[in-house]
């Protein structure tokens, strides 16, 4: 690159960089201001002021660690942490359970009609989702799964295996028909040929519903907040405003730090594997 | 014995025939995903389609038949027209948004360039952040004592020439400094707007650096050997070969913006005056807070056969576009 | 009203949230303040109807998450411990936030499954098909302990069906929290609307303007009502028609829109329509504010953020005084219903009648936020409300004794002079009158405008109810 081509990339990199994380410096400022600091319309919302509103260099003398205390030691939000995990984790398990051998069958087996199924699956997301919870909490009551995170496990693969069977339905139809016909006719099963040819290559590909599976499942909350009662079977979605907007209060700071504490590590892990997941999405959406 | 061994073999070879046959797997393999669906999706999807022709309410999974009723009755209503428009402005104001700025960061993202790591760190974070918790933090800085964004304007002396702007563009006659972002209604759509597209922008990123990576170097190649360059080549190479692209990432973004209660509900919960509502939370203030069930079930209802024929076209013209 | 009750404990400078929720288990105030309560309390009317009857079993009860940690602690830790004992129950209590209980009470209702009590913020007419009467514990209660306030009544009863469908449990009365120097140095005056009118302009003036909400919020709801009362604007008639657009009705609720329009306009600024239910709270703490209408959380939130110029400063008043009357709503009437699928029905009946007769405790723990039904659930009735309320040690002193006669005198129910009814209920939620109200202030729509509007919506949500055999 030249120079100048540099000096244009930072142009245009930059500003969208502070756009897309302009909240979340403020979401790391606030989470550790005082109360006093907060509250006062003049002060700097940018730095942590002294009560007169003057900034000073040792600015953790003028800063708390009291709200994240509160958020770990008053609030049951590591359990909500967790359960955020082990829903996703089971979910992304279901969704891949499913969605592996239904993308295979359409992208190999199933001929024409796997072309409509593509279709025909997009259209699940356009199911208005506001009012769902409301059959869907009859059924949980049938299956005796009330306030609990097995509801939310059954629920959520609801909108991640339509995705992940779409993505993985274009990623199986990038690989070459021949591989799997060589080990056919080298007298493997169609289910072998799947397992020892088709899934290894298939990795990126797996690893992008991985990802977009988890991610769905941690921005979900109606179901969560609906379906799930008691304050120790909630997840981060769900948990936070609940707990922590309370009738005429918000905790602005220990919210702050409830967004950022999950953020920053899905952050980091999203984009040290943003290559593979791109090249996932590539074959999966675009050959 | 060995007549019992003979018929478990051909049975057990019977079985794996069947497993053979392409027809049969097939059926085999789809089978637990579609179940799974109908039973999860399809049940409840038709039950609610059900409750929007019934007088069902509070929450009663039945109610008496009465016809299209509650979709006039939602339709005679001003509020929900306004519903209707506001969801088309955010979808499509937003989706113009991510489109321009997904094109443009993505043409620059997939260089290489010092810090790249932590710029596309920064990037991904909103995708990262669980929805409702980062709109909370753009309530924050919305807030109409505590604005982070009159803050800083006010210390620009910025804000009494925005104020000016405003009116003089015709968007918010009678504003005042400090602008209400979220009291305002032509702000709030803008401020609504924004957000959705501060939220969908990274994924859309995503999908136009792996769009490109599906272009096939040789078209730029050939393109380069042809002489085409500037608005030539923008017009003849690069819009057509990342149209399909464009569609797949505005398919995404419109069926996360058109369906979402979660930012107008936690920014404005619809105000001011209405202005702001959506369909999704029109639709649960009727059907779950006011208690009308079958009238919040057609709401909700009200723009599905329309996203079905809009996808519908998009993907068939996607594929078209990608096979030619 | 995040923490209300602690700096009764000790008071305190520069407590953070965190440091007052923990000490909220100063559950240690009302023992302290007026020892050995506990004891007289329970059993203080004699046997009840369940008395002899040992229950058995579990009680799952759903409830908010009350403005006042410290009571929810109390209520969970303590008292529905010793309850259980008492009677060989097992109770579980589930707090969620305010705004989720419909939808959480419609998932209940359509798994018609789920918690045996269930609590609501405002009173639940929408479903009331799905709960069972509970007008034989509403006369039980009334032969112990005298009549229930109107208030508490026309929320809970319906005429048509001629049933108490909800059990009333609280009211939070809707005071006037003000800066008294502000109004001293403007010498402006709270008592009538018309005052408020004249004296807003100069609060503004001063730097500290009204803040009378117009968003989509609980808070603008009851405040706008509470002002078309003021000026005979009433939006139903005493058979819960809807008549707002008519006579008498109309011509009150025109000037009640010019009011607030004048008010707006040069006494306030457009923060008013941004506003969540926290943020007249904000800027009231933050000093801004001179005036502005909310439960007692503003003075008590004052008390405990640890700035005493303000805190001290700040008083509690009666609504204003309109041409018609002088009327607020409440701000929240806490009622519990008791589904027809619920598990335990036994222990839920008898749960909120024993909690009923032993008011007192619940209205010392919630820092006088919860007002009981039945005024004779605290010996000595709104006389020794209005001694409890006197007493509070927060500076300055006396200025909770208003709360009685406010609660006592000036609190209705949304639908006044009818009955809180699923309309009521749509109104509210679509947030149809501060949309009547903010287009008149921001000049989109002319006062006889707005209403016409206003009429047409809510006739035909009356239409639709009236189908429902509800109204």
């Amino acid at each position: 690159m030249t120079r100048r081509e540099k000096g244009l990339t930072y142009a245009v990199v930059v500003p969208f960089a502070i756009f897309l994380a302009f909240p979340f410096y403020f979401a790391l400022v606030t989470m550790f201001k005082t109360n006093l600091d907060l509250a006062n319309v003049e002060h700097s919302p940018y730095l942590y002021n002294d009560l007169e509103g003057n900034f000073h260099w040792d600015f953790w003398n003028y800063a708390t660690t009291e709200h994240v205390r509160f958020l770990f030691e008053d609030t049951n939000y590591p359990r909500w942490l967790l359960n955020t995990a082990i829903v996703g984790a089971a979910v992304v398990g279901i969704t891949l359970l499913l969605a592996l051998p239904a993308g295979y069958a359409l992208a190999r087996l199933a001929g024409r009609w796997g072309q409509g199924a593509g279709v025909a699956i997009f259209m699940v997301y356009l199911i208005p989702p506001t009012l769902l919870f409301l059959p869907l909490s009859r059924l949980i009551t049938q299956l005796d799964l009330e306030d609990s995170l097995w509801a939310l496990i059954l629920i959520y693969p609801s909108f991640t295996v339509p995705f992940a069977t779409w993505l993985l339905m274009g990623f199986f139809k990038t690989i070459p028909q021949e591989l799997e016909d060589a080990a056919l006719i080298d007298g493997a099963s169609r289910l072998k040929a799947f397992g020892l040819i088709v899934l290894p290559i298939s990795l990126p590909g797996i690893l992008t519903v991985v990802i977009f599976a988890f991610s769905l499942c941690v921005n979900e909350f109606i179901y969560a907040f609906t379906l799930i009662s008691s304050s120790e079977q909630r997840t981060v979605s769900a948990g936070i405003p609940n707990d922590l907007i309370r009738g005429d209060v918000f905790f602005w700071q220990s919210l702050m730090a409830a967004v950022l504490i999950p953020t920053i590590p899905l952050a980091l892990l999203y984009n040290a594997f943003l290559d593979r997941f791109i090249k996932g999405f590539t074959g999966g959406a675009f050959r | 014995m060995e007549a019992q061994a003979a018929r478990a073999g051909s049975r057990g070879s019977h079985w794996r025939h069947a497993l053979e046959s392409r027809r049969v797997l097939a059926i085999l393999l789809i089978a637990p995903a579609v179940v799974f669906m109908v039973l999860v999706v399809g049940v409840p999807f038709v039950w609610a389609i059900y409750l929007s022709f019934t007088d069902a309410i509070g929450g009663s999974l039945s109610g008496n038949w009465v016809g299209f009723d509650n979709f006039a009755s939602a339709w005679q209503d001003d509020n929900f027209r306004r519903a209707l428009r506001n969801t088309f402005i955010f979808t499509l104001g937003s989706q113009a948004i991510v489109l321009v700025g997904a094109a443009v960061l993505s043409n620059f993202l997939v260089r290489d360039f010092r810090g790249k790591w932590i710029v596309r760190f920064l990037v991904v974070l909103p995708w990262a952040a669980p929805v409702v918790l980062s709109t909370i933090t753009w309530l924050w800085l919305f807030d109409s004592l505590y604005s982070v964004a009159n803050w800083t304007l006010a210390r620009l002396h910025l804000d009494n020439a925005l104020v000016w702007l405003l009116g003089a563009v015709n968007l918010e006659e009678g504003a005042q400094v400090p602008l209400q972002w979220l009291g305002r209604p032509n702000l709030a759509l803008l401020a609504i707007t924004v957000v959705h597209a501060w939220r969908i922008l990274p994924f859309a990123v995503v999908i136009f650096i792996a769009g490109r990576a599906s272009i096939p170097t040789e078209v730029e190649d050939a393109s380069k050997i042809d002489g085409a360059t500037g608005v030539k080549k923008l017009w003849y190479v690069d819009i057509p070969l990342q149209l399909p692209i464009a569609l797949v990432a505005v398919l995404f973004g419109i069926v996360f913006t058109a369906a979402d209660f979660g930012v107008v509900y936690i920014l404005t919960h619809g105000g001011p005056f209405n202005a702001t509502q959506v369909l999704p939370t029109w639709a649960y203030a009727i059907g779950i807070d006011s208690g009308s069930l079958g009238e919040g079930a057609a709401i909700s209802l009200f723009l599905f056969p329309l996203l079905v024929v809009v996808s519908i076209g998009m993907l068939f013209f996607a594929r078209r576009a990608q096979v030619s | 009203m995040a923490d209300v009750v602690d700096e009764l404990v000790r008071p305190s400078s520069t407590l953070t949230r965190g440091d007052l929720l923990r000490r909220g288990a100063a559950g240690a105030f009302a023992v302290s303040m007026f020892g050995g309560l506990t004891d007289k309390a329970l059993g203080f009317y004699g046997p009840l109807r369940f008395a002899k009857k040992q229950l058995a079993g579990d009680l799952s009860i759903m409830t908010w998450a009350h403005f006042v940690p410290a009571y929810d602690q109390w209520l969970d830790n303590t008292y529905v411990k010793q309850w259980g004992e008492a009677n060989d129950v097992q109770v579980k209590v589930d707090h969620i936030n305010n705004a989720l209980l419909y939808s959480r009470g419609a998932a209940e209702v359509a798994a018609q499954s789920g918690h045996d009590l269930f609590w609501f913020i405002s009173p639940p007419s929408t479903f009331q098909k799905q709960a069972i009467p509970v007008t034989d514990l509403v006369q039980e209660v009334g032969k112990k302990l005298g009549p229930m306030t109107g208030v508490a009544r026309k929320s809970t009863y319906n005429p048509k069906t001629k049933q108490f469908y909800g059990f009333p449990e609280t009211y939070a009365p809707d005071p006037v929290q003000y800066r008294k120097s502000f109004l001293e140095q403007t010498g402006v005056s709270l008592n009538t609307w018309e005052d408020l009118r004249k004296g807003a302009p100069k609060l503004k003036a001063i730097g500290h303007p009204v803040g009378l909400g117009m968003s989509n919020e609980i808070d603008s709801n009851m405040l706008l009502t509470s002002l078309l009362y003021c000026y005979g604007g009433f939006i139903q008639n005493e058979e819960n028609r809807i008549v707002i657009g008519q006579g008498s009705n109309r011509r009150g609720a025109i000037e009640a829109l010019r009011v607030m329009r004048d008010i707006y306009q040069n006494g306030m600024s457009d923060e008013v329509f941004a506003w969540t239910a926290a943020s007249n709270n904000q800027a009231f703490l933050a000093g801004r504010l001179s005036v502005a209408l909310n439960a007692i959380s503003i003075a008590r939130s004052a008390e405990n953020q640890g700035n005493v110029a303000l805190s001290d400063d700040t008083w509690l008043a009666s609504i204003p005084r309109g041409p018609a009357m002088r009327l607020g709503n409440e701000h929240v009437m806490g009622v519990y219903l008791i589904w027809k699928f619920a598990k335990n029905k036994e222990a839920a009946q008898k749960y909120v009648v024993d909690q009923m007769i032993n008011y007192r405790e619940h209205f010392l723990r919630s820092g006088y936020y919860n007002f009981p039904p039945w005024t004779g659930s605290i010996k000595g009735g709104f006389k020794t409300i209005r001694q409890l309320c006197a007493q509070d040690p927060h500076k300055p002193k006396g200025k909770y004794t208003i709360l009685t006669t406010i609660a006592e005198k000036y609190t209705t129910n949304p639908g006044h002079p009818g009955n809180t009814t699923p309309v009521m209920d749509e109104i509210y939620n679509t947030f149809l009158i501060p949309q009547m109200f903010a287009q008149v202030a921001q000049g989109k729509a002319t006062p006889a405008e707005a209403i016409s509007a206003f009429t047409t919506k809510a006739q035909s949500i009356y239409r639709k109810w009236r189908n429902q055999g509800l109204v």
